[in-house]
């Protein structure tokens, strides 16, 4: 196994949206290159209250000679988050990762879709940043459907702009972009893409999820998702992290998010 | 220059002999390989794995787990690959490593603890068998196996009957005398006892007013619930001759010593593997480093020596 503990330094911590933060880590030369999709458990040494790390996606990764950087785009959520939007420059965390096994991008399609929601935008940027970086994927069209709920919680759209041009913004109050959800507004592109020829992505909170499952359901298309879910171990000894997911047999099956996840196939998922 | 010599660490429980009196709490260390990475496993005095049942056991549904303050609560209803797949898939990784494996089984009939213990029993690489009769989380069985020291007995019986290896009894502490059930499974045959498991409770969300794990109840865990373990350990230990085996909120070598000075022969750690996947490696340093600086040369010194 490559996942390991690491002891990381805060670069930078700063709430860039209401609530969300950006928090850059310096870590160990040693610290493993991350697929997009991976997390880390991140937890402040020390705390007791609360004691269990918190499970948060890689947003970006660097690494020059002497050290990583590894970056963090986090919704303040609960008493975890919160705590960790307190930290300042040269407060140390721990970090376990890389964990979780990832997007898998062995062949990528000619059009590449990717569908975020509110901050699913995260793993989806390491993703994107993943694949302009191939030389497989140059020929490759890549559109992006970035959906929030209103303009004054839009995060990590710059990032994604100076990444690729084709981008549909979108906001359910209208006041940024196309007016509606972001699977709504995808929906009525579809046309426009084969199963064939499209290779899908997609993060956010779990009723966009479960819109996409319905749009997509009785189609061809193959639609990767990365799911959140809360954690204990993040290493898929506890089995807390469970998700109900239709297993080869297609008998239903509890899988962990942590270990056999974040990423699942969306068609597998059985939603409640 | 006089090298110093590390502490005699080895403690027998019965006839299971430990390299040193440090064990992982079952459900909390998957089957081993989960922390492979983080952990030495040879270091370990043993692996207890997760809770095997006859047939694979699918779980509750999410969510399942709660953080709450010092502690977790889990409802993750024993999910399982089953005896079988356990034998197949699991246990020859195990077989690699120093450590004694533990195998932590559980029925919800007495029939399924029998076929269970039996199959165990001839697979080569198990070392002892833990009977969980007190997992709260399955609706069935659980809380009704271990409360009652009529079937607590005839269970262990049962187990012991199946089976040639150390039966280990691991005790429920939602009960009202724990020591009486102590008792009752001792003169069942139990080979040693492990105290406790989880303390059942609840939490709720103020948002929606439901509770935050789909079950309702779930199991909990971690440092709240260490001064309630050190209690019962206190209270078992007076009443019976068999070794014991604390656990309950064990984060630190400092915990784990509080277990063993009050007579546990050995401890388990579970939720701190969460907190720190090195927590077992970190506890058997600190007693060494708690032995050596206090020039005692063997483990079997400190356990029991508790002045009430
Ligand atoms: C997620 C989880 C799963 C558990 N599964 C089992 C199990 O399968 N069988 C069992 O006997 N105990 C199980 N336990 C109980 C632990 O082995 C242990 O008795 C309890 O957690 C108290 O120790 P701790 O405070 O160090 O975690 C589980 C505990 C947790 C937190
Ligand atoms: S969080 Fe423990 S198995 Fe996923």
């Amino acid at each position: 196994m490559a996942a390991n503990i690491y002891i990381g330094e805060i670069l930078e911590n700063e709430e860039i949206q209401e609530d969300c933060f950006l928090m850059k880590v310096k870590t160990a030369p040693s610290f493993q290159n991350p697929l997009p999709g991976q997390f880390v458990m991140i937890r402040i040494a020390g705390l007791n209250d609360p004691f269990l790390s918190r499970p948060i996606s890689i947003y970006s990764f660097s690494r020059n000679e002497n050290y990583c950087v590894i970056e963090l785009l986090y919704r303040v959520v609960g008493k975890g988050t919160q705590i960790m939007a307190g930290l300042i420059e040269d407060s140390q965390v721990e970090i376990n990762g890389p964990l979780g096994n990832g997007f898998n991008i062995q062949s990528v399609k000619e059009n590449i879709v990717i569908v975020s929601g509110g901050i699913g935008i995260a793993p989806l940027s390491l993703l994107i940043e993943y694949l302009r970086q191939r030389d497989d994927c140059s020929s490759s069209e890549m559109i992006i459907y970035p959906g929030f709920q209103s303009a004054s919680a839009v995060i990590g759209l710059d990032k994604m702009q100076k990444l690729c041009r084709n981008i549909t913004v979108c906001t359910d109050d209208g006041t940024l972009g196309n007016k509606g959800f972001v699977t709504q507004i995808f929906q009525k592109d579809m046309k426009k893409y084969t199963p064939e020829n499209t290779s899908l992505y997609a993060c956010g909170p779990k009723e966009m999820l479960k819109a996409l499952a319905k749009i997509l359901h009785n189609t061809k298309f193959d639609c990767q998702v990365s799911l959140e879910e809360r954690m204990a171990c993040g290493t898929g000894a506890c089995v807390g992290c469970a998700v109900a997911v239709k297993d080869k047999q297609g008998d239903p099956a509890y899988k962990r998010v942590c270990a056999d996840g974040p990423v699942f196939n969306l068609t597998d998922i059985i939603w409640e | 220059m006089k090298t110093k010599t590390s502490p005699h660490m080895a403690v027998n429980l019965g006839r299971l002999k430990l390299n040193n009196p440090v064990m992982t709490a079952s459900g909390t260390f998957g089957y081993g390989e989960e922390y492979a990475g983080y952990v030495d496993l040879n270091k370990l005095g043993a692996i207890v794995v997760k809770g095997l049942s006859l047939k694979p056991r699918l779980g509750n549904p999410p969510p399942r787990i709660m953080e709450t303050t010092g502690g977790m609560l889990n409802a993750v209803g024993l999910q399982n690959i089953g005896v079988d797949a356990f034998i197949e898939e699991k246990l020859p990784f195990l077989r690699q490593y120093d450590a004694a494996v533990i195998a932590n089984i559980y029925g919800e009939t007495y029939d399924e603890f029998k076929k269970v213990a039996k199959k165990l029993s001839s697979a080569n690489g198990v070392h002892a068998l833990e009977v969980n009769i007190s997992c709260p989380n399955v609706k069935k069985g659980g809380v009704s196996f271990g409360t009652d020291p009529k079937i607590a007995a005839t269970i262990t019986r049962m187990v012991k009957d199946e089976t040639g290896l150390p039966v280990i009894v691991k005790l429920t502490p939602n009960v009202t005398d724990i020591a009486a059930i102590a008792e009752a499974v001792e003169k069942a045959g139990a080979d040693a006892l492990s105290l406790i498991n989880t303390l059942t409770g609840m939490s709720v969300d103020l948002k929606t007013r439901r509770p935050h794990l789909k079950n309702i109840t779930g199991g909990l865990s971690g440092p709240a619930i260490k001064p309630v373990a050190l209690r019962m350990v206190w209270q078992v230990v007076r009443r019976v001759s068999v070794p014991v085996i604390g656990i309950g909120g064990i984060m630190t070598a400092q915990d784990a010593l509080e277990f063993l000075i009050l007579g546990a022969k050995a401890v388990q750690i579970g939720t701190a593997n969460f907190v720190n996947p090195r927590a077992t490696m970190d506890v058997v340093e600190g007693i060494k480093q708690y032995l050596a600086e206090n020039k005692i040369k063997d483990i079997n010194e400190i356990i029991g020596t508790f002045q009430p």
